[in-house]
């Protein structure tokens, strides 16, 4: 009798927790696409990851877009091209008549300010917030009066003086509109927008269709913590409910999310699947081919794959399975047309410590640029590429991938030369590989075969001795930060298409110059670019600073070019593989 | 009887501090930053800025606040997923982990105990072999080998069932199956053991002996006793069943409780990994208190070790 | 087969293999890492030898080994096939598997000795003491295994590896069997516990107190030998688990480092080698019947010792 209870309770324990679980089947969306891990965040001030890049560019529309298939910068939310004033410092965007938000209303020049204070604040931390401060007037002033005030409130509170901080509080809170004024981005009217910038930048309107620029609804305002009738924290920050990317969101009267790109998010279930449908109030958005698309969560990529061979996805933009040799293969000989080969924007390479005097006690011999060249050379990046990762990548001798940019043309760089490297390491003190202390190359996961290969023929070359150490992500960075190694993997994938993107990263005091490289030379080089009179003197000024880079300190050791494969089935066709991995949805068509 | 119950219950309450405590020290000794969520590096004035905005740069207070949001069951933000937050994590992970938690300790009780009483009742014949050979290798092979070959022979190649994900009835036979096989395989060989001795003790040559069919004897008198150390096996099992296994959530794509486990534990996201063992806890010590409940029922001579 | 057999047939696989692990060790340690781009990479399984002898050892590789197994080591070995860099996946299984019986015991005997210490003390202090210790084994019980692993390994690299010095290969299996042991010695506590408190009010022990002995030499003299049944069926039982959860931290891609190979990182890399687009069956089969196997003599092994240590079982009136 207490058998039958129990199983019965149990029975419709489950089946209640089932129906939980399960979702409703809706009818299958027109384009069905895997985006593994899940988006990790939608907040344009936030994004940084390319599966972000993918869903929020398609539910919202920058001033510019970047063309399907070249991803030049094209016609945006804001018409094309936009008013440049001769010194080219001064942009005036005209936003088009038929720019609209998924709830019908115009989109304004100020949903674009509001949108990019957003990021400009310290609280939103985003990885893109830099280019702000790089590119436009007042904004970095701006945003070290934020980080001076928020320091001061917190010592403040911390210090246990309410009343002061409380005092300070309310005067800032009174300074912040006019302080803002100050920062060369305004609202002139309804449809204009005016940016000011800090000095000539011939890809500002690339730079333009990049999340971070991104307008935002009124509506958000809604969701702004206030503290004491003010518009900011009791810290000081400037934060917005977390929550206010969901499209079912209601709380404090708030409509939901609202967008105005070619699609607006329907659905968002975590971990599981994202449905986007077509924005009613979008341009000519009757003339979509797809009217809903739909993003599958599959952790598990080689699962995806599967799930595309079976026909249940569409599109795969992601291909990083165990076994992508034999797919870039496949590509590569014709036999399976759907796999196509996207030459990306991105380079791998090695960092070499150029900065620490001892590395885990052990003296670091990188601190001669002689060494490092020895090394480059004795690294043979054809078989690393054809033989061992055999992915379709292309090799790298030069940071800046070649015929990618246009009107750049990086140097040559080095060729395998193992003779020369180790008469250079004989020269150094080094000869045979001798009294080289146990070099560590740090790496992760996602490339230790990579690295073991690297390891190996440095230690048949070179005679060296490598300890390779393979950290999982966070002890990883953690390790690259401190500079504990001698040689540290490291990529690069550009944010905008011009050669200073990747050359930046190598000036002095970076954030992300990991190798800690410091040549006054070439900080002096990049700072001419900057003033060079036209593109093409711009253009040599850059090639000669990066020839210093990756023929003479070589700071890092380029080893290749990503191409990324991903997968379109025979049936859909307007998605083409290009360099960002950029694929505006409402061009694609399926003929099932 | 209720005293007990409620001594019981006061024990699990700081057991499950403890647990807290104890995270909570392993938590903040391991090196890496929560806060950042890509390679990029961080400016300084940021990450002070979100440390202070989310108590995280004094650990004792963080431990405090986090105590008391939990208490109210808030969990706070997650920084694995910037844009949801740990209950909502929770309550989109925690029925899958359940489903299919609960369904693999069932299909391994209903295999694992009948084939452990037949190896017990046949033994050392070909059957007791048999049974044991399929059984071990279910404790042989790692799950992640298990689950691959299993997709991809009926997912893959038979074209039977979906490629992993979640949503339809279909999608369940094959991530509980290889859940389920780990503890089938053990609770045959822990009931085959436990029938062995019970089939041995003096109340069983009794029945025999007043001439009660073999049947009842096995089915009713022996397995209440023999099933005893399964009922405790079972405790933990299904609490860990429950939170999900990792490896069969990463194989089949199943939006379960495992996988952030693991991923928050290399986030180094302090909220999430102390929520989600709050929660593992909280059912291990539910499920213990069942077990002992059952165990009082199935032997009345065990209430006094309540 | 009875359990008696299998457990003979178990420990003779196991110790065979062992002895061919060991013979092999100083030729695997120099050929597991040696990687043949040009012509040996995801090669099938061929009795001849796929890579050019001789040419891949480096300067440093060439240990002072005796004669015989110098001329072994320039005939590499392709009875298994080669992985994804061309290394000979022999040499590679024959490392990977001592690498994981060595993890599988140290675990088993860190479990053993915190875990017999622990359920010892406990027990026979009783009152307070018991309690306090109980308490704490019940709150390590509440923390999932996974995590508490992963913390452990992640916190212990980190200082092992400079502790450990230069070379850090013998470190990382330090690290993986602390933290694989660290989290399995609760069960062998209470376990212990269980046995001791039953053994505490025996007349042998009442007996050595009447006679004055002392509490430790009482714990070392008398309750130990009794214990030690107990003990090794536990220990057998955590071994093969041990070898799991390593399997399990590989597939998560924190256990054993590369270039060191170990069976359950062999297995997991080799997950992935069938489906529709490729076949290498012999980098999934080979690992896996070898882990297989191994867990199998294990288990078998433990089943055994338990039919002959364990007092109570006992042949049934009804089989």
């Amino acid at each position: 009798m207490i058998h039958k209870l129990v199983l019965t309770c149990v029975t419709l324990f489950l089946v209640v927790l089932f129906i939980n679980s399960m979702t409703f089947q809706e009818p299958r969306a027109d384009l069905t696409y895997v985006n593994p891990s899940d988006i990790h965040t939608l907040d344009p001030a936030r994004i940084s990851w390319v599966q972000d890049f993918r869903v929020a560019l398609n539910i919202w529309e920058g001033l510019t877009t970047w063309h399907p298939r070249s991803t030049e910068p094209i016609e945006g939310a804001a018409l094309f091209p936009p008013e440049i004033s001769p010194d080219a410092r001064t942009y005036r965007f005209t936003l088009r008549d038929d720019a609209r938000w998924s709830s019908g209303e115009p989109v304004t020049a100020q949903d674009f300010v509001r949108g990019w204070r957003r990021a400009m604040e310290p609280g939103s931390a985003g990885d893109y917030a830099f280019l702000f401060n790089d590119h436009i007037v007042g904004a970095a002033e701006y945003v070290r009066w934020r980080h001076d005030a928020i320091g001061r409130l917190t010592s403040l509170d911390r210090g246990g003086r309410p009343a002061e901080a409380e005092a300070f509080f309310d005067e800032h809170a009174v300074e912040l509109e006019a302080r803002f004024a100050q920062v060369g981005a305004r609202a002139v009217n309804e449809r204009t927008l005016e940016v000011t910038l800090s000095g000539p930048c011939p890809y500002f309107l690339d730079l333009v269709a990049l999340p971070v620029f991104l307008p935002c609804h009124p509506s958000i305002e809604l969701l702004r913590e206030r503290h004491r009738g003010r518009p900011l924290t009791p810290a000081g920050l400037v934060v917005y409910d977390p929550q206010w990317t969901k499209p079912d969101y209601r709380r404090l009267g708030y409509p939901g999310l609202i967008t105005n790109g070619p699609y607006q998010l329907r659905d968002w279930k975590f971990k599981r699947r994202a449905r986007l449908a077509a924005n009613p109030h979008y341009r000519r958005a009757d003339t979509f081919a797809c009217r809903t698309v739909e993003m599958l969560v599959y952790d598990n990529l080689n699962a995806a794959l599967m799930a595309y061979e079976a026909g249940y996805v569409d599109f795969l933009p992601e291909l990083s399975v165990p076994y992508d040799h034999e797919l870039a293969r496949l590509s590569a000989t014709g036999l399976r047309r759907d796999i196509h080969q996207c030459p990306v924007l991105a380079t791998y390479f090695l960092n070499f410590n150029c900065v620490s005097e001892t590395v885990n006690g052990r003296p670091n011999p990188f601190v001669d640029p002689r060494v490092r060249r020895a090394f480059s050379l004795g690294l043979d990046r054809e078989t690393l590429v054809k033989r061992v990762r055999a992915r379709g990548d292309r090799v790298a001798r030069s940071f800046v991938p070649p015929e990618t940019i246009s009107g750049y043309a990086p140097p040559a760089g080095l060729l395998c030369d193992p003779g020369e490297a180790r008469r250079l390491l004989s020269e150094a003190g080094f000869p045979g590989g001798r009294g080289l202390p146990n070099i560590i190359v740090l790496s992760t996961q996602s490339d230790e075969r990579m690295c073991q290969a690297v390891a190996r023929m440095w230690e048949n070359e070179l005679g060296v001795k490598v300890e390779l150490q393979t950290k999982e992500t966070k002890t990883f960075a953690e390790d690259k930060a401190r500079r504990r190694f001698f040689v540290a993997r490291g990529n690069w994938y550009a944010d905008y298409n011009d050669p200073t993107t990747f050359l930046d990263c190598l000036a002095t005091g970076n954030g992300n110059n990991d190798s800690g490289y410091s040549n006054p030379e070439y900080d002096d080089l990049l700072r001419r670019a900057e003033e060079a009179a036209d593109a093409a003197s711009r253009a040599a000024v850059l090639a000669r600073a990066e020839a210093l880079i990756v023929e003479r300190d070589c700071p890092i050791l380029p080893i290749l070019h990503y191409t990324e494969p991903i997968a379109i089935q025979p049936y859909v066709t307007g998605l083409s593989p290009n360099a960002r991995l950029w694929f505006p949805f409402r061009y694609a068509r399926i003929e099932r | 009887m209720t005293g007990r119950l409620l001594r019981r219950l006061l024990l699990g309450i700081v057991t499950i501090a403890g647990v807290y405590t104890l995270t909570f020290v392993m938590v903040i000794s391991v090196p890496g930053n929560p806060l950042q969520q890509s390679e990029r590096n961080m400016p300084p004035e940021v990450e002070q800025a979100l440390k202070a905005r989310y108590r995280m740069d004094n650990n004792w207070i963080y431990f405090g606040q986090f105590l008391k949001g939990a208490v109210r069951l808030d969990f706070g933000p997650a920084f694995t997923y910037a844009d949801w937050t740990c209950n909502q994590i929770l309550m989109h992970s925690l029925p899958v982990s359940l489903v299919i938690g609960l369904l693999a300790i069932l299909i391994a009780v209903g295999v694992g105990v009948p084939a452990g009483v037949l190896g017990a009742v046949y033994r050392n014949s070909w059957l007791d072999g048999a049974v044991l050979g399929v059984v071990l290798l279910g404790i042989s092979l790692p799950t992640f080998v298990t689950g691959s070959v299993l997709l991809t022979v009926f997912a893959v190649y038979l074209r039977l069932l979906p490629v992993g994900g979640w949503g339809t009835l279909a999608h369940l036979p094959l991530p509980c199956v290889t859940l389920a096989l780990p503890y089938a395989a053990y609770i045959a060989r822990l009931t085959r053991m436990s029938m062995l001795d019970v089939l041995g003790s003096d109340f069983i040559r009794t029945a025999v002996a007043k001439g009660l069919p073999r049947r009842v004897v096995i089915g009713r008198h022996a397995m209440k006793v023999a099933f005893l150390p399964v009922v405790s096996f079972l405790g933990p099992a299904t609490a860990q069943a429950m939170t999900g296994s990792f490896v069969v959530e990463k194989v089949f794509g199943v939006p379960g409780l495992g996988q952030h486990f693991v991923n928050a534990a290399l986030n180094r996201d302090a909220g999430l990994i102390l929520s989600t063992v709050l929660v593992f806890s909280s059912l291990l010590v539910v499920f213990n208190l069942v077990v002992d409940l059952l165990y009082a029922w199935l032997d009345p001579r065990m209430v006094d070790a309540l | 087969m009875s359990a008696h057999r299998r457990a003979i047939a178990g420990a003779v696989f196991l110790m065979s293999l062992t002895g061919v692990g060991m013979l092999a060790l100083p030729v695997a340690m120099d050929w597991h890492n040696v990687q043949d781009l040009e012509s040996a990479v995801r090669h099938p399984p061929s009795w001849t030898p796929v890579m050019a002898p001789g040419r891949f050892l480096s300067p440093r590789d060439q240990s002072s080994h005796k004669e015989l197994v110098w001329r072994l080591a320039h005939r590499p070995v392709s009875w298994f096939g080669h992985d994804d860099l061309g290394r000979s996946l022999f040499y590679r299984l024959v490392l990977g598997f001592l690498i994981s019986l060595a993890i599988g015991i140290g675990s088993a005997a860190l479990a053993v000795g915190i875990g017999t210490s622990w359920g010892a003390v406990a027990a026979y202090a009783g009152g307070r003491t018991d309690l306090i210790l109980m308490r704490i084994v019940d709150v390590l019980y509440g923390l999932p295994y996974t995590l508490v692993a992963i913390l452990l390994e992640i916190a212990l690299s980190g200082p092992l590896t400079v502790l450990m010095g230069e070379d850090s290969k013998a470190a990382q299996i330090v690290i993986l069997f602390l933290a694989i042991g660290g989290v399995s010695w609760p069960t062998m506590a209470r376990v212990v516990r269980g046995q001791v408190l039953s053994l505490r009010h025996q007349p042998f022990v009442e007996a050595a107190r009447a006679l004055g002995a002392g509490p430790l030499h009482i714990l070392r003299r008398h309750l130990l030998p009794n214990l030690v049944g107990t003990i090794v069926v536990y220990a057998s039982l955590v071994v093969p688990q041990a070898i799991l959860q390593e399997s399990f931290l590989s597939f998560l891609g924190i256990g054993i480092q590369q270039p060191l190979p170990s069976l359950g990182r062999l297995a997991a890399d080799g997950v992935h080698a069938v489906n529709t687009f490729v076949s290498f069956w012999w980098l999934l089969v080979f690992p896996c019947g070898m882990l297989g196997l191994t867990l199998l003599a294990l288990n078998f092994i433990g089943d055994g010792l338990r039919d002959a240590l364990d007092p109570k079982s006992s042949a049934g009136l009804l089989s």
